[in-house]
């Protein structure tokens, strides 16, 4: 019986849906495995896309002709991100030590594990798709597959980012966005009166949507991690989670113990060490995260007449408020948005800032230890107001990572204010202002006759003279300062990062370029068009959300909406080209052209112009990259010829390409070298594939 | 020719299948679900081939304990027995073989210099409310995840900032800050055995006492020969479970024990440190086991300090351990017949004070570092006359 074109069509489109949105929850997984920074972001979109471009090679080779093999695999495909998650939950534990964190290799290890099926199948299928419509005589070209296959993905990037993000579990956003590959199957053995098969598939099918859609399972799996879980939710910014070990409760952001009860020495450092340096009445303090537990009564003893208190997530703040662990109190407004975004916004003045978050290992966080925001803290201060945050350090030794962490954050704050003083220990409390600042914390808190379970016993004998020399000493003006487009403390995040789990990234990278040089080598010029296209696309798309979060912050759905952006233009950019092109390689070397111009464009804005762009000015930007780069694919495989079935080739150079791209950009480049330097090494990249083009012979 | 199958069959086929892949998937997830695997690879360290220097580095002195093999070394110190051939590194860093010969890097080398209080060793029965003069060189012999001295413990000596302070210069730095004692402490002690050695006899030379800080993973010998000369020692006995030190720690419990006969038996003081990690040095089971060993082997008077883990280097997915979990193990130790029992890391707790074992009553008052109150007199409890087990002011 010959195949019906329609319901190959529907299996494609169907893939493209469950790939995206398994792409993402996969990604928001592994954050919350591995307190996901850029590394590893970028390293499970590396491993998706390398074993997408692999799993399309395979087509090559081994073909399916049988429509029940493609029905089962379209089958596989469905039900497979459900154990995938599951195992992702489980395999941590037995790859690496239950409660460490994870180094570069063993990340990378566990990623390719855990993705490698399914990302190699939903590679191959798509070939194996088109493949199998000509077989059953039917036309499509490889650009309709193309078009297609962005159809499903769009359709799984806005699903996912605007609805199901916001409503439902992984498990749950699994089941529902797997049910068309699941009917596909199913009509498929039906219509093709594979009988045995249907029966068997019903039976895993039905398995699947049980414990899929069992709330009280999935949150069974999260036990391991987590131990005893009293409450659990997930937000569009991440998973939180609240456990109860004895008496105490530990509130989880993306699997990093937040806060747990009972911390005095963190609650009283980080409210004593700035508030008692200020006199008089205080009437305004700002708190930019870390308000649950002790903080706020901590902060009370001041008797401040507001607390700004903001923090990114309203669910943390709705689950501390259920736990009591947030009181209200007169004066008390919590604002629930990105803290950078409040202070641009707002027009209050405060006597003190205090802000309260993690390190500066993500793109994110940085934007809190940048020169541009410490100026935006300087503007919102009342004169001789006081700015005060903490950075990981050690308290018996400063070593060079530090040293140049510490240095980096001083000498940015130095431009500023007049006065930074560095209070040293586990946490190394920067407290800055223009008024004289005292490192005599206990006599400060007596004077104001303000009671303390920790300071006024411990400080003398850990914040002693030769620790506080040490740090002072430990300041190195030459350091280079942090800003948004340079973030040198990320830079300086991922050496300790790695020096941490004794590693480099040396012999990956190494590896990998060796294997890119050669995979170069002998690809069609017209698939280095789109290896490069593909690098120029992924980095691109890092660099708008870069840059877009460093001027709006982390707004989850305008991030979804920059990737649905992208997704976006790649259909109608690949519409023209199958539409509108005579296949000629002039109109390949144009759209290299728009690449590269706007390439350039984004080069000047980040250089020269610098100001806070519209939003729409991201979107618009993202859609029209993104339709050049979808243009040149159906016309590169037109010049290859529908005859030599350039399909899996085209498709493995392009996903070789972004997946590169991501890597380097996201995880190496953009870190390691900014963002300027980032842009320089794209335009290269794409200046030597429109040289190969101009000045190739033609085939 | 395709058999369609009878509803029934269907239904039946449906059911079974179902009733199996249910079966399946409850008993693998559930049993594992409760909590993570705690048992994992060992994280021992292994000899760094080929890493030493080409010539003795700074003040490299040749090492006191170690047996050659032609030009091969075996390194005699600690239970590691790093076996090294020419050009190679020890597990701690801190000892390399260069033409046959071992030396010992960090002689003379400190990489860390504060003045601390007593107490924050911790040691609650050694001249309370006393400054200790702190030194570290780099290195350890073992590769604990949750260092929070990784920083100098995890690192060659080449590759962090040193002073120079000869054993001499110590001990008059000593005296110079008015601490009447000298610790080797924050990263491991043991590895820079020989500076610690010279610079613990000038000290008893010049009436400073000696303070060894560590995990108590050393040989016997060198235990015996340094045991004079040290006057306080708190050791951490990381947990009392072979497998947890093995995944943990990259060592084995047996050497830690041993260090604990041999330091009672050459009459030095020492107080025992255990860090409660959550879900690994949590089973009251254990504990019970550890003190039953105490008591047997040490007897009931020897400090025993509970101290609160924090997240820290590569073990920071874990919560800090509950106030109240430590509490409970206090009052097991205590129940079991310990003495004296501490909790460490939990600041205004009445764990932090010392109360007589015989009249329970509070001797010694501590309000952070600071000592609030202090009833002992003459090592005695005022109360009840009570000999207080300790080093006290005369």
């Amino acid at each position: 019986m010959r195949v019906n074109k329609n319901l190959i069509v529907w299996a494609i489109i169907g893939t493209g849906i469950s790939s995206v949105t398994t792409q993402l929850v996969t990604i928001r997984e592994f954050i919350t495995q591995f307190h996901g920074n850029e590394i590893t972001i970028s390293l499970v979109l590396f491993a998706w896309l390398l074993f997408n471009g692999a799993g399309s090679l395979l087509c090559r080779q081994f073909k399916v002709t049988g429509i029940s093999l493609y029905s089962l695999l379209i089958l596989f495909i469905a039900i497979w991100p459900f154990p995938q998650l599951i195992i992702i939950r489980y395999l941590r534990d037995i790859l690496i030590l239950h409660g460490a964190s994870a180094g570069f290799y063993q990340i990378l290890l566990y990623v390719g594990i855990t993705t490698a099926p399914y990302a190699l199948l939903t590679g191959y299928i798509l070939p194996c798709s088109l493949e199998l419509i000509k077989a059953n005589y039917h036309d499509f070209t490889s650009g309709e597959l193309y078009i297609t296959d962005n159809i499903g993905d769009i359709l799984g990037g806005v699903i996912f980012s605007f609805i199901l993000v916001y409503w439902f579990n992984p498990f749950t956003t699994i089941a529902l966005t797997s049910s068309i590959l699941i009917l596909i199957s199913l009509a498929m053995f039906i219509r093709y009166k594979k009988n045995h098969l249907a029966v068997v598939s019903l039976m895993i099918i039905a398995t699947f949507y049980i414990y899929a859609l069992n709330q009280g399972f999935e949150r069974s799996t999260l036990a391991g991690q987590y131990g005893e879980i009293l409450k659990y939710k997930e937000t569009p910014i991440g998973r939180l989670v609240i456990t109860k070990e004895a008496n105490q409760h530990t509130f989880w952001e993306s699997g990093t113990p937040l806060y747990s009860t009972g911390d005095i020495q963190g609650s009283e450092e980080k409210i004593h060490y700035p508030m008692s340096q200020l006199e008089g009445k205080i009437e305004d303090v700002l708190l930019v995260s870390g308000g649950i537990g002790e903080t706020l009564s901590e902060l009370s003893k001041y008797q401040p007449k507001n607390i700004d208190y903001v923090e990114l997530d309203p669910a943390l703040i709705d689950m501390a408020k259920a736990e009591g662990l947030i009181n209200n109190r007169p004066g008390l407004n919590i604002i629930s948005m990105d803290g950078r975004a409040w202070l641009k916004q707002t027009r209050k003045s405060y006597d003190a800032i205090i802000i309260d978050l993690p390190d500066p290992d993500t793109f994110q966080l940085n934007r809190f230890y940048t020169s541009e925001f410490f100026r935006l803290t300087r503007e919102k201060l009342r004169q001789n107001g006081i700015l005060s945050f903490s950075v990981n350090s050690y308290e018996n030794y400063i070593s060079e990572i530090i040293k140049k962490k510490l240095s980096s954050i001083h000498n940015t704050l130095n431009q500023y204010y007049k006065n930074v003083i560095i209070i040293p220990g586990g946490a190394a409390f920067f407290i800055c202002s223009d008024r004289a600042l005292n490192y005599d914390i206990p006599s400060l808190l007596a004077k104001r006759s303000i009671a303390t379970g920790y300071i006024q016993n411990y400080y003398y004998g850990n914040v002693t003279n030769d620790r506080i020399n040490q740090i002072r000493g430990a300041i190195d003006s030459k350091e280079y300062m942090n800003t948004d487009f340079e973030p040198r403390l990320l830079n300086i995040a991922y050496k300790e990062w790695f020096s941490k789990h004794g590693s480099s990234p040396g012999i990956f990278l190494f590896a990998a370029g060796i294997i890119g040089i050669i995979y170069i080598i002998f690809m069609k010029k017209e698939e280095f068009i789109l290896f490069s296209s593909g690098i120029a696309a992924m980095s691109a798309e890092m660099l708008v959300i870069y840059c877009f979060q460093i001027i709006y912050g982390y707004v989850y759905l305008k991030v979804g909406v920059i990737v649905t952006a992208f997704l976006f233009g790649l259909l109608p950019g690949a519409i023209a080209g199958t539409i509108f092109t005579q296949k000629k390689r002039s109109e390949l070397v144009i759209s290299e052209f728009f690449i590269l111009a706007l390439l350039i464009c984004l080069f000047v804005w980040v250089n020269f112009i610098k100001t806070d762009l519209h939003q729409a000015w991201f979107i618009l930007y993202s859609i029209l990259f993104s339709f050049f780069c979808g243009f040149q694919f159906p016309v590169a495989t037109g010049i290859i010829g529908e005859k030599t079935s350039p399909v899996a080739g085209c498709i493995a150079a392009d996903l070789a390409g972004a997946a590169l791209g991501t890597l380097f950009a996201g995880a190496f480049l953009v870190p390691l070298a900014g963002i300027h330097a980032t842009i320089i090494i794209v335009i290269s990249i794409k200046i030597i594939s429109s040289m190969t083009l101009l000045f190739s012979k033609r085939v | 020719m395709t058999r369609l199958y009878t509803r029934k069959e269907f239904i039946r086929t449906a059911c079974a299948c179902t009733g199996a892949s249910l079966f399946f998937f409850d008993s693998t997830f559930s049993n594992t679900a409760a909590q993570g695997s705690k048992k994992g690879k060992g994280i021992r360290g292994t000899v760094f081939r080929g890493d030493a220097p080409d010539k003795p580095w700074k003040w490299s002195i040749e090492a006191r304990y170690y047996e050659k093999k032609g030009k091969d070394t075996i390194c005699l110190l600690c239970p590691n027995r790093c076996y090294l051939k020419p050009g190679d590194r020890s597990v701690c860093r801190s000892r390399v073989n260069i033409d046959g010969k071992l030396y010992s890097l960090t002689y003379g080398n400190p990489c860390s210099i504060h003045v601390d209080p007593i107490e924050k060793k911790p040691l609650n029965h050694f001249h309370p409310g006393s400054s200790v003069f702190s030194i570290a060189a780099t290195g350890c012999n073992l590769r604990c995840l949750n260092c929070q001295n990784w920083e100098i413990s995890q690192k060659r000596p080449e590759d962090v900032a040193h002073g120079e302070l000869f054993p001499a210069d110590v001990v008059a730095s000593a005296i110079k800050n008015h601490t009447p004692s000298i610790a080797y402490t924050y990263s491991e002690a043991i590895t820079y055995y020989e500076y610690m050695f010279d610079t613990s006899r000038f000290a008893r030379e010049a009436g400073i006492n000696s303070i060894l800080v560590s995990n108590g993973y050393i040989n016997d010998k060198p235990l015996i020969e340094l045991a004079p000369f040290i006057d306080g020692a708190n050791i951490n006995l990381k947990s009392f479970d072979n497998d947890i030190y093995m995944v943990l720690n990259g060592g084995t419990l047996d050497p830690v024990l041993n260090t604990l006969k041999r330091l009672k038996e050459a009459g030095t003081w020492f107080e025992i440190t255990t860090l409660v990690v959550p879900t690994y040095i949590d089973d009251p089971d254990m504990i019970k086991r550890m003190c039953g060993w105490i008591l047997k082997e040490l007897g009931p008077d020897y400090p025993l300090h509970f101290s609160r883990f924090f997240p820290n280097y590569r073990l920071n997915r874990l919560p800090p351990t509950p106030v109240s979990q430590l509490e409970g193990f206090r009052n097991l130790a205590r129940k079991e017949g310990l003495h004296y029992v501490y909790l460490g890391n939990v600041p205004a707790h009445e764990g932090n004070n010392t109360y007589c074992h015989n009249c329970s009553k509070l001797l010694i008052e501590r309000t952070g570092y600071t000592i609030a109150k202090n009833n002992i007199a003459k090592g005695k409890c005022i109360y009840c006359g009570t000999q207080i087990p300790g080093r006290w002011a005369a």
